[in-house]
């Protein structure tokens, strides 16, 4: 029942339709295709209607949004898929935008002159946009729109560390990632919104083997239009300090004078993290055995803790991947259902709800939960936390709740997320 | 650059494949493979064992698309991604790489900072350049033997990279040497080439496997020049001459 599809992502000008870029399946549409997608949607621009989504009759789905009235993202999937609903879908887009933003700038994006320039420089985006296409990922901020954190065991002292090693390169922002997920940052990192924080994380990702990088990159929500430096180093496989500089200090000096300074003794508690990192919490908090992937939420930081190896795996469960594939589909699932005042509403759009009762309905869903052939998932929300487990299909539907809630407050309490 | 010496007469060129070169050899891999090194980290070498690691900065210049994020990688001994990624700013590698000297017999694990960035960045981007500039030991001029335009843009590249009078070590390296069908550039080309601007030139392509053999000449004639340069430097080594001199000082950055 619970199956991922390919999107194809489109992008045109939004004045005159002319195709930008096309990236996703492999097969790309035809360009009348394209053409009529771009014609259905200024039709309906011209008749005074806005075109935000269509589901075909084979289960195929096409979202369109325009950014700032110049570029125009169109996503097409082809087959009946569920991680294609609206949610992901309008994700997706937002989030193609911002790296397009990050990578460019917004001038650049707002004010086309030249198509064909337009064209050259957007190939730069090409990678970090191929990571948010990608269908087996591991990693979900993306869709959450939460920052991804690893929780360490003694987090004071690699805090301090990173404080005084930003402030020694002479910058406010700087962070600690491994894998991606992020251990440690500064007060002013934090303060990004989290979509940027959540594209930071999956630019460095992009960056892989190497050791380290001064990239120019623009905030899309803090900084659009005024360059930023991104500094990276990989202290040890996976383990990256970023900053965000301006013009000084230059990558050769921070590498030659600041890194090993400021890291080298915390060696051991780097590897630490690293030992962490598919887990995300300490080895000291206990987790049930069934529990096969949870995603923990804080509602007013806009952190998450996902993880899917909490605990060892019991046979014919399903593969890592397929969980976080499940742990994907589920929560969009529980999102649009059940916790959608979460959503802000977007601009303009009034999509009926989509479960009947919904309307004449005063209160707000809590819980909720699924049984699958594969495995079972609950959800429930505090004011503070949402916290979504999945757990094999062994476990009796009436123990979910208690197992969710004995979760929820082992995690809360013992590590203060 | 000084004038390069005779290829082998300062490092041995296959010591890789000796027993001695090999022991060496398997403190830079892990299970076989290249091992990625953060900067925390170096190689493990016994402390009783004398070596010297020297530092050197590397910069790979070249149009967009001629291969450099794909030369460094296989120089890294890393993956090579199959397809093609604008480099967004500057990316740097660290390769290392242990060298034996050929008058001495002493070893020298050499730590390669290799720099690479996009071509629309530096367009872009004023302050790119200038920081990849900055006490650079040596400059690699990539060209596509697939391409003909970046062949006939060497000189020009090499007259923007460098002053020939620095003490810039420069080597010319062309990629996808193995896409024989589609090959612009000829080799009588490329030796006028070599003879007319007296620059060591190597071709790389085919699958990066992790062979050493693949990456060995090209590592081993840089580090060759990288240190004659250091020499020569130091003044333990008249420029003219390829005959290498006291190597128990050196100067680098």
């Amino acid at each position: 029942m619970l199956q991922a599809g390919a999107v194809q992502l489109l992008c045109l000008t939004a004045s005159s339709g002319v195709p930008l870029f096309c990236r996703g399946a492999s097969k790309q549409l035809p360009f009348s295709v394209i053409g009529s997608l771009n014609g259905v949607h200024m039709f309906a621009g011209g008749q005074g209607v806005q075109l935000f989504n269509c589901d075909t009759d084979r289960g195929g789905r096409v979202l369109w949004k325009v950014f700032h009235d110049s570029v125009m993202l169109i996503a097409v999937t082809g087959q009946r898929s569920d991680a294609c609903g609206n949610l992901q879908l309008r994700r997706l887009l937002d989030n193609v935008w911002n790296c397009m933003v990050l990578v460019l700038g917004l001038e650049e994006l707002t004010n086309v002159r030249n198509v064909e320039r337009l064209k050259r420089e957007l190939r730069s985006c090409y990678q970090l946009i191929d990571t948010f296409l990608d269908v087996g990922k591991d990693w979900m901020g993306d869709l959450t729109h939460c920052v991804e954190c690893l929780l360490p065991a003694q987090p004071a002292v690699l805090q301090d560390t990173l404080n005084a090693f930003a402030q020694a390169a002479e910058s406010d922002f700087g962070c600690l990632l491994v894998h991606g997920k992020m251990v440690v940052a500064t007060d002013k990192w934090w303060r990004l919104a989290p979509q940027e924080v959540v594209l930071l994380a999956a630019l460095v990702r992009t960056l892989g083997g190497s050791a380290c990088c001064d990239c120019p990159i623009f905030l899309p929500q803090g900084s659009p239009t005024v360059p930023h430096r991104l500094l990276r180093f990989q202290l040890l496989p996976g383990v990256n300090v970023c900053m965000l500089c301006g013009p000084t200090p230059t990558l050769q000096s921070v590498e030659g004078e600041l890194v090993v300074r400021f890291w080298r003794p915390l060696v051991d508690m780097l590897h630490g993290c690293q030992a962490l990192h598919q887990r995300c919490f300490p080895g000291s908090v206990g987790l049930h055995r069934d529990v096969l992937a949870l995603l923990l939420i804080n509602r007013e930081s806009s952190r998450a803790v996902s993880s899917v190896h909490p605990a060892p795996s019991a046979p014919g469960a399903p593969s890592p991947i397929r969980r976080w594939e499940l742990l994907r589909l589920l929560f969009t699932f529980a999102t649009t259902r059940y916790f959608s005042q979460t959503e802000a509403p977007q601009k303009g759009e009034q999509l009926p709800p989509p479960e009947e009762f919904a309307p004449g309905f005063s209160d707000q869903p809590q819980q909720c939960y699924l049984v699958t052939d594969e495995c079972k998932f609950f959800a429930l929300q505090t004011p503070q936390h949402q916290l979504y487990i999945l757990t094999a299909v062994s476990v009796p539907t009436f123990a979910l709740r208690p197992l969710a809630t004995r979760t929820l407050s082992t995690l809360t309490d013992s590590t203060g997320f | 650059m000084a004038h390069p010496p005779p290829s082998g007469s300062v490092v041995l060129m296959d010591w890789y494949r000796s027993v001695e070169g090999k022991g060496f050899f398997s403190r830079i891999k892990r299970k076989e493979k290249r091992r990625i090194f953060g900067l925390l980290e170096a190689p493990p070498i016994p402390p009783l064992i004398n070596v010297d690691t020297v530092r050197y900065k590397v910069f790979l210049s070249g149009k967009s698309g001629v291969g450099k994020t794909a030369l460094a990688a296989r120089l890294a001994g890393l993956d090579v991604s199959s397809v093609h990624y604008e480099t967004i700013g500057i990316q740097t590698s660290v390769v290392f790489w242990p060298v034996k000297l050929r008058d001495s017999g002493q070893v020298l694990l050499f730590r390669l900072h290799l720099w690479d960035c996009g071509e629309n960045a530096l367009r872009r981007f004023d302050h790119l350049l200038p920081t990849c500039k900055e006490q650079l030991d040596a400059v690699l001029f990539l060209f596509s033997f697939t391409d003909h335009s970046s062949f006939d843009d060497l000189p020009g590249q090499i007259a923007r990279g460098c002053d020939p009078s620095d003490n810039v070590v420069k080597l010319v390296v062309g990629t996808k040497f193995d896409l024989f069908m589609h090959t612009d550039v000829t080799e009588r080309e490329v030796k006028a080439f070599q003879e007319q601007w007296a620059v060591p030139v190597f071709c790389i392509g085919g699958d990066a496997c992790d062979d050493l053999q693949n990456v060995a000449p090209l590592l081993n004639t840089l580090a060759e020049l990288l240190w004659h340069q250091d020499c020569v430097t130091v003044g333990a080594v008249p420029a003219n001459e390829s005959a290498v001199g006291d190597t128990s000082s050196r100067a680098g950055h």
